[in-house]
């Protein structure tokens, strides 16, 4: 129960304190306050068990059309006996007089015993017993006159049921009384002591929204700060690229499926130039040839792709680099030509982290990996064999995921290939892992849709909580 | 990635006295991902690397090998023919068209309905990935018993006739290339020459079209006992590679194998195996795991290689079915595999590496930490976009686009070269949210450059009634001031995406660093939004960063 008052609220109480019942007329005019208010404050009163409300309803009576003619000109028996007060006077002569009032008047005349009839050869003569005193209904014609009187002011209830039978002789109408009264704990409140500027603090208010970062935006910055804090730094690279870095350094070979159109966004009427060394071109080159054995050609290399992936960018600081020691990741949007679906989209964001070092292995890869997932909140992990074209060998991460109540196959890892390493005089191992942060973004925020992500629902933005 | 269904009784009889269970808890340690899993039968997704996991027989050597029960190469036994029955002649005139043929008997076999559909999966993923897409290799198998050696491998015009398989009258070349489906898919392969590659019987019946389609005469049925294969294409390497595959699935399937000579060659010298010399020091390396040399040839046999130890070193052959195999790092990760992925237990490389953001997102992150304190809340969009919210609604120049080739979405054409249009876009899909809505987005944008230049920009948009040039004014200054302490300067321009008289250049140290203004009414039309917007965008490359 609220314990603040509106001022309404505050006068009514003060009425009451001091008159104890009051109906809702009279609280309005003394409080001079309108209708609506007063009524508004009475069921706040209501509401919070400060007031009783009594509703009664009393009855009122005023004339009929009948009952006015009547009080005027007297009733049907009444006007009879006036008729024959100065002499016997025949039945059809009365008749011609009071006509339709005349089977009322001489019903009512001869129950009262005011009259008598005789018969002779000529018809039925009506003549006077007694001059009779106003009547019970006489007085009650009266007593209402031009008024609205309450029923309960006419004590003869007898003749009052009479005159009701009567033809539109009285109109009785019913009024609704709201009667207030203070409960014992309003009684003692002391209006003018309680709550000065206090508000109804429980009171529901306007939705305000507070400006936030993208909730997949929070997912990125969450994973940079995991490989920030295990000792990573962040490399950064084109989203276009030549198909030399984004394929061939990476030992794909020209034919690849992966680099048709029908896979890859290839940009119109753009070649690259000047986007690697003479040396680094020529070594690519040989690597293939040797490996693949087919004629590599520079100029599949030099068309315009949007990077399929970060490794373009992983190969190429490699290249220019050559780090001895190096713990480095790269982060941003990757693309591919796909449908885009409830599960794909032509542009997403990739993560993708490398170890070089002079005695790094396989299980130091696997060890990364689990405390960056760790770090994620992602315990339960298991490593499966999986196929890369630039890793040799190349490990999947299971994740178990307890909401589904089954393993998701989430980041990609692998020792880079000599085939990819050699050309570009890295000798150290590379370890190097990644993939796809919708993925765990859609795993964090329950989504089954990952277009949400880049629908810009405000109402979504709006809702979604941070933590989750 | 290719798919093969496994029915798991066939499985368990093909890989031995092992329980089912087990076998499916295998299953991933091969690099096989479980799709489906029913009481029947198992999905698994294998790499396109190993199309010997094409058939489940495949798959059974492959397990025998894990699970202990069979180690070491599954040879495949080739028997010689002393006389030249089963050979096959190459004219001089198919060689400049499709020019490498080699081919396999295999005898005494029974087929099924599973097996033929098996085989006929395993043909397909080989002509997709070694074959790629049948232009380096392509095979034919046909019922050995319709054909009278030997055969001719010729070129035929395209009025030569014969009944394909799978119907039932005669038709030309020219009309199976523009009416059967693998014609109208392949003909590319085939250029614009006036004949066609064909292989035909010693009683001129035609057996074959590489790469399109066989003759319905050699139908393989499941009465079919022996079988003939070819392979043609225009890469020897892959065509090879192909061969051997086809033939340890047949040997797998119970067929006794038979030598197929060519002009140069015989599938018995093709089909060859490969030593390689693995050094241990590289296992213990990679792998992080001291093994003996005699513990690293176990674990190649169990992935079905063959190992021994000479002069410290392990040489290692290999079937030729394993072209996956380049070299020894391939030979490490078998090892890996035949120790057992889930045996390896991790360990933590020895670092003193401070990590650390890039100056960029260093930077982005402190711009975005303002916007929000300014009330801007944060969305994101493709970079690739199309032309109808890039430059059509917004009235932009459209001439120097930067456009994707034969995207799959009409949506997602164009690299864009602002960020606005696309807030404009997010602004217009809410307009039954509350306002007022007001977003920021960092991101890149591209324009012709060397050859394209990728540039950071930041924009935002504010949509209410009361939107207006002075407010986006107050946000720019405030933005700058809060960060880098900058004083810019807006400088009447004009911009046809704002209204003309409310739009400015924004100017810090003379050079202009971004644009302001009202959005153009028909702008704000186009996109159907029905209050006024404002917005700036700023280029942070060469300025803030």
């Amino acid at each position: 129960m609220s314990q603040v008052l509106h001022p309404i609220e505050k006068t009514i109480i003060k009425l009451l304190q001091s008159e104890k019942n009051l109906t809702e007329l009279q609280i309005m005019e003394k409080a001079k306050l309108s209708m609506d208010q007063t009524r508004r404050g009475i069921e706040w009163l209501r509401l919070k068990n400060l007031a009783i409300v009594e509703e009664s309803e009393k009855f009122f009576l005023t004339l009929g059309k009948n009952g006015i003619a009547a009080n005027t000109d007297g009733l049907p028996e009444r006007k009879l006996v006036n008729l024959v007060s100065n002499a016997s006077v025949p039945f059809d002569d009365l008749r011609k007089k009071l006509l339709d009032d005349m089977n009322v008047a001489i019903a009512n005349a001869k129950k009262n015993d005011w009259i008598t009839i005789t018969k002779n050869e000529s018809g039925s003569i009506v003549s006077l017993k007694s001059k009779p005193d106003q009547t019970s209904e006489e007085k009650i014609l009266a007593a209402i006159g031009h008024n609205k009187i309450p029923q309960d002011d006419i004590k003869d209830t007898l003749a009052l049921e009479s005159l009701k039978k009567r033809p539109d002789y009285i109109i009785l109408e019913s009024v609704k009384t709201r009667t207030l009264s203070l409960s014992e704990q309003a009684k003692s409140i002391d209006v003018d002591a309680a709550d000065s500027g206090a508000i109804d603090v429980e009171a529901d208010v306007p939705r305000v929204y507070a400006a936030r970062t993208h909730p997949l935006k929070d997912t990125i910055n969450e994973i940079r700060e995991i490989f920030v804090s295990l000792g990573f730094s962040e490399i950064s690279g084109s989203l276009t690229q030549p198909g030399f870095w984004n394929f061939d350094a990476l030992f794909t070979p020209q034919d690849h499926p992966a680099r048709e159109m029908q896979d890859t966004f290839y940009i119109k009427d753009k070649l690259a130039s000047n986007f690697a060394t003479a040396s680094q071109i020529n070594q690519v080159s040989a690597s293939h040839k040797k490996g693949w054995k087919y004629p590599w050609n520079v100029d599949v290399a030099k068309k315009m792709v949007l990077r399929t992936h970060t490794t373009c960018v992983t190969i190429n600081y490699l290249a220019e680099n050559k780090p001895s020691e190096a713990r480095v990741f790269s982060l941003g949007r990757v693309f591919r030509n796909e449908k885009v679906s409830y599960k794909h989209l032509v542009e997403f964001n990739q993560v993708e982290g490398i170890v070089v070092g002079k005695n790094v292995s396989l299980r130091d890869l696997m060890g990364i990996q689990t405390q960056f997932y760790k770090k994620l909140g992602l315990n339960k992990i298991k490593f499966w064999p999986t196929f890369f074209p630039y890793t040799e060998p190349s490990l999947q991460t299971m994740v178990y995921n307890e909401k589904l109540d089954k393993w998701i196959e989430l980041f990609g890892m692998g020792i880079f290939r000599p085939e990819v390493t050699r050309p570009f005089g890295i000798t150290r191992p590379v370890l190097a892992w990644g993939g796809g942060i919708e993925r765990i973004a859609m795993l964090k925020y329950g989504l089954d849709d990952v277009r949400e992500f880049y629908n810009n629902n405000l109402s979504w933005l709006r809702s979604t909580p941070k933590c989750q | 990635m290719p798919v093969v269904t496994l029915y798991l009784s066939r499985l368990q009889k093909l890989v031995g006295k092992v329980s089912k269970d087990k076998i499916i808890s295998a299953l991933p340690f091969l690099g096989l991902d479980i799709e489906e899993e029913t009481d029947q039968y198992i999905r698994v997704e294998y790499s396109p690397n190993r199309p010997d996991y094409a058939t489940d027989v495949g798959i059974a050597t492959g397990l025998q090998g894990l699970l202990g029960i069979k180690k070491g190469i599954a040879k495949i036994i080739i028997k010689r023919q002393k006389d030249k029955t089963y050979s096959i002649k190459t004219s001089p005139a198919v060689k400049k068209i499709r020019p490498f043929v080699l081919g396999l008997v295999a005898k005494d076999g029974k087929l099924d309905d599973e097996i033929i559909r098996q085989l006929i999966a395993l043909q397909e993923d080989l002509h997709f990935g070694v074959g790629r897409k049948r232009k380096k290799a392509s095979i034919g198998i046909h019922d050995l018993d319709k054909i009278t050696l030997p055969l001719l491998y010729t070129a035929k015009s395209k009025d030569h006739k014969f009944v394909p398989l799978a119907t039932n009258h005669s038709m030309s070349v020219t009309q199976i290339l523009d009416t059967l489906e693998t014609g109208k898919e392949y003909s590319a392969i085939l250029g614009n020459g006036a004949n066609v590659p064909m292989i035909l019987d010693s009683k001129e019946n035609t057996v074959s079209f590489p790469p399109i389609i066989n003759s319905a005469l050699t139908t393989v049925s499941t009465s079919t006992k022996n079988l003939l294969v070819e392979v043609t294409g225009n890469d020897p390497g892959a065509v090879a590679d192909t061969l051997a595959v086809v033939a340890s699935a047949l040997q797998g399937l119970g067929f006794t194998l038979h030598d197929f000579k060519t002009d140069s060659k015989s599938s018995a010298d093709s089909i060859k195996m490969r030593t390689i010399i693995l050094d241990p020091n590289l296992v213990s390396q990679t792998l992080g795991l001291e093994l003996s040399p005699v513990q690293i040839c176990n674990m190649l046999k169990k992935c079905r290689l063959d190992a021994m130890v000479k002069n410290k070193k392990i040489s290692c052959t290999v079937p030729s079915y394993r072209f996956d195999i380049f070299g020894p790092m391939d030979l490490v990760e078998e090892v890996a595999l035949g120790y057992g992925i889930q045996n390896l237990s991790t360990t933590l490389p020895s670092s003193t590496s401070v990590g650390q953001k890039s100056k960029t997102t260093l930077k982005l992150d402190q711009l975005s930490q303002i916007m929000l304190g300014l009330g801007f809340t944060e969305a994101l969009n493709s970079s690739l976009t199309s032309k109808q919210t890039l430059y059509d609604n917004t009235k932009r120049d459209s001439s120097k686009l930067i456009e994707v080739a034969e995207s799959k979405s009409q949506e997602h054409t164009v690299l864009r070269d602002s960020i606005i249009p696309g807030l404009l876009e997010n602004l217009s899909k809410n307009i039954h949210e509350q306002y007022p809505q007001k977003l920021f987005e960092s991101g890149i944008v591209f324009s012709t450059g060397s050859p394209i230049k990728e540039s950071i920009c930041l924009a935002c948009v504010s949509a209410h009634k009361d939107s207006g040039y002075t407010e986006i004014k107050s946000i720019l200054q405030s933005l700058l001031k809060t960060d880098s302490n900058i004083e810019c300067q807006t400088k009447t321009s004009q911009n046809t995406m704002f209204a003309k008289g409310k739009t400015a250049d924004v100017i810090v140290n003379n050079k202009k660093i971004g644009i302001i203004g009202e959005i153009d009414s028909g702008v704000i039309e186009n996109f159907k939004i029905r209050v006024p917007v404002s917005g700036f965008e700023l280029i942070l490359t060469d300025f803030l960063l």
